[in-house]
């Protein structure tokens, strides 16, 4: 895959999206109470890599978080994983799915 | 110089007449697991010359110590055995509890029955412990035939040569310099300053290495203590710790001796030079971080290479470090400042008024101490860290005019990611200077590494094995520039605190000639590597002499000697042959 800085410019700049902080841990995937794949560390690096692909090939593990912030919670770095998952809703209904949201 | 012999003492007691103390050491374990030390502590009680044997649980601990100094005093003991681990560990600790009891520090013998037994034998409980009394009973034999030394002591002259006018070397020239010593600083460049002079600025407190060099030549500039030579090379030195004699080669040619008690290596390091097509170098665009950090120094704005502005800026770490090819001149090693040097320079990056996006390409970040936060504002100021496995560097090539990275990225999955950028920053660690006429003239031993090697990496950190000769800076190894100031100013204490005290006491285990059947066949001096042995006339008769200072005890001259006229004290003949036979007898 190609890096494209421009997607984590973007959704950084309108949708406040930032998990710069991220140490790869994964402490995250491993408290998922829904245990699904990636999700989350791996999906936050395809953004910060700006793997567009990547991002839209997982619109179900996105849409499917509860937003427990169990995740958030135990984040050693303190990433606003909740957040992120917001911004990144927000950025699939508008760009992907033609669902009318406020820009992004 | 001066050179005090040890008067000759009294003759000491015949070995059956001496009453020699001898202490079993358990390690905790460690030698009483595998060894029946209460079988060795009778067995050696039984020998005639044994005054007083006991076992102790830690010989080396306070109290091991104390009973030891007990020992001693109460049963009037007239040398001592401690049979424990290697003579290399404790030696100086027991020299230390005899010398505390009002012993003379030299009728003491280590008999290494962990090392060389226990831990050799853990499978053989009484073949351990038959080893273990042999080796003790040689230790006896030692002490039963060594008398009582004194140490040499030689005059010191208060001056220093420092060799690099670096970071390192302007600094311990500074500190020499401020307790009193003269310093002669001798730079082979023509420029003082070394690699930091170089560089634009340093991390943590973004000051500028120029700036700090500068401001280390005003101080050397100040002082009229200290000479500073550049352009100038250090061709010959003799004489020893304390009384150096050293030549150095002046820019116009002239050589020039000098006087020195001490001399301090400070040559640093060289930047890795990339091969060309190591990982594209070469190639228009790609560039090592010191020539990265001239780039940064060159202006404030919008970041530019060649005219064109610089939006994408993808690092490579580890280039020229931690090879783990084994091959020929491979850099085995960590190089230290590199992570926290591309962290730093990633952040002042990041300032440069147009956004650059930068990718660091690293195995491992070693951003260690407290440039951890260098790491962690790298990440805030938006940069992306991936990781590459060292079996599988990442490659970059230039394609349809543009850079191009590819690498796997372990932290996406292992992903193939490919990053087209602007500049490739190659993050090239240090490898030692080519330095092979001043480690002539030194004798400076070097490691696998070809960086110059200290006696002890933990306890003695500077010192080398030639006495007088300290290290400092990045010549002993990877460092940054704290680090290298933190070793200048330790050789400096080191230095000062011989050259000031006005005299050195080396150690009395030299060789040592008999005049009567010495015939000077010169065969000895041929063969000692320290050049310690010289021809004088005493009488008619022409023999050898042994220069105390000179010697290091290690008896390369023995064997030569046909007449058996040299021998080294403390491994005498006598005390040798008697050693062989305690080892070799039956039970």
């Amino acid at each position: 895959m190609k890096v494209d800085p421009t997607l984590p410019d973007r959704l950084a700049r309108t949708g406040g999206f930032n998990a710069s902080a991220c140490i790869n841990c994964g402490s995250c995937t491993a408290l998922c109470p829904l245990g699904m794949g990636p999700f989350p560390r791996q999906l936050f690096r395809y953004v910060l890599l700006g793997a567009r692909e990547e991002v839209v090939r997982h619109t179900e593990e996105i849409y499917s978080c509860l937003l427990c912030k169990m995740c958030e919670d135990n984040c050693p770095a303190g990433v606003h994983i909740a957040e992120n998952v917001r911004t990144l809703r927000t950025f699939l209904g508008r760009e992907e799915l033609g669902l009318a949201t406020s820009e992004v | 110089m001066t050179e005090e012999q040890a008067p000759n003492p009294p003759d000491p007691p015949t070995p059956e007449r001496r009453r020699v103390g001898v202490f079993i050491c358990q390690c905790g374990g460690n030698i009483s697991d595998y060894v029946d030390t209460e079988k060795v502590r009778e067995t050696l009680e039984r020998d005639p010359t044994v005054a007083h044997a006991e076992v102790q649980m830690f010989a080396c601990s306070d109290a091991g110590q104390g009973a030891i100094v007990k020992a001693i005093r109460e049963k009037k003991l007239d040398g001592i055995v401690v049979a424990s681990c290697s003579p290399k560990l404790h030696t100086l600790t027991f020299r230390g509890a005899a010398r505390r009891a009002g012993l003379n520090p030299y009728e003491y013998t280590q008999a290494n029955v962990r090392e060389q037994d226990s831990w050799a034998h853990t499978h053989d409980r009484e073949g351990a412990t038959t080893k273990a009394v042999a080796i003790a009973r040689a230790a006896l034999a030692h002490t039963a035939r060594s008398r009582p030394l004194e140490p040499i002591r030689t005059e010191t002259a208060p001056a220093a040569l420092v060799v690099g006018a670096g970071v390192a070397g302007l600094r311990a020239a500074v500190g020499l310099s401020d307790l009193g010593v003269s310093v002669h600083v001798v730079e082979r460049a023509e420029q003082a300053g070394g690699q930091l002079a170089r560089w634009d600025r340093i991390f943590p407190n973004d000051r500028s290495g120029k700036e700090i060099v500068r401001g280390l030549l005003e101080e050397v500039a100040k002082r009229d203590n200290i000479v500073l030579f550049t352009g100038a090379e250090l061709v010959s030195k003799e004489g020893h710790l304390g009384d150096f004699t050293v030549s150095v080669r002046t820019r116009t040619g002239e050589v020039i001796p000098l006087k020195v008690g001490a001399i301090v290596v400070a040559t640093g390091y060289e930047p890795y030079r990339p091969a060309k097509g190591e990982l594209g170098y070469g190639l228009e665009g790609v560039i090592t971080l010191p020539e990265y950090e001239e780039l940064l120094g060159n202006g404030t704005g919008p970041l530019e290479y060649h005219g064109r502005p610089v939006q994408t800026v993808t690092y490579v770490y580890c280039v020229g470090s931690r090879d783990g090819s084994g091959g020929e001149g491979s850099h085995t090693y960590c190089s230290r400042y590199c992570c926290s040097a591309t962290s730093f320079a990633a952040i002042r990056t990041s300032g440069r008024g147009t956004p650059v996006h930068q990718y660091h390409l690293f195995r491992d970040v070693r951003t260690y101490g407290k440039y951890e936060s260098l790491y962690e504002r790298a990440l805030a100021s938006g940069s992306v860290f991936l990781r590459y496995r060292d079996d599988a560097p990442p490659k970059v090539a230039l394609e349809g005019g543009r850079l191009v990275v590819r690498l796997s990225d372990t932290l996406s999955g292992g992903a193939e990611v490919e990053i087209p950028t602007d500049l490739v920053v190659l993050v090239v660690g240090m490898v030692p200077r080519e330095n092979a006429a001043l480690t002539g003239v030194l004798k400076l031993p070097i490691g696998r590494e070809g960086f110059f090697n200290e006696i002890h990496q933990k306890l003695r950190p500077v010192e080398t094995v030639v006495d007088g000769v300290f290290l400092a800076g990045t010549a002993q190894g990877p460092k940054n520039v704290a680090e290298s100031v933190a070793s200048a100013l330790s050789s400096v204490s080191k230095t000062a605190g011989i050259l000031l005290k006005g005299y050195v006491d080396l150690d009395p285990l030299v060789a040592k000639v008999d005049a009567s059947a010495c015939t000077w066949c010169g065969a000895c001096a041929e063969a000692c590597p320290y050049g310690a042995i010289e021809e004088v006339v005493e009488g008619e008769k022409h023999i050898a002499r042994v220069v105390p200072v000179s010697c290091k005890g290690e008896g390369a001259c023995v064997p030569v000697c046909t007449a058996q006229a040299i021998e080294v004290e403390g491994y005498t003949h006598d005390q040798v042959l008697a050693m062989i036979d305690a080892l070799a007898a039956e039970e």
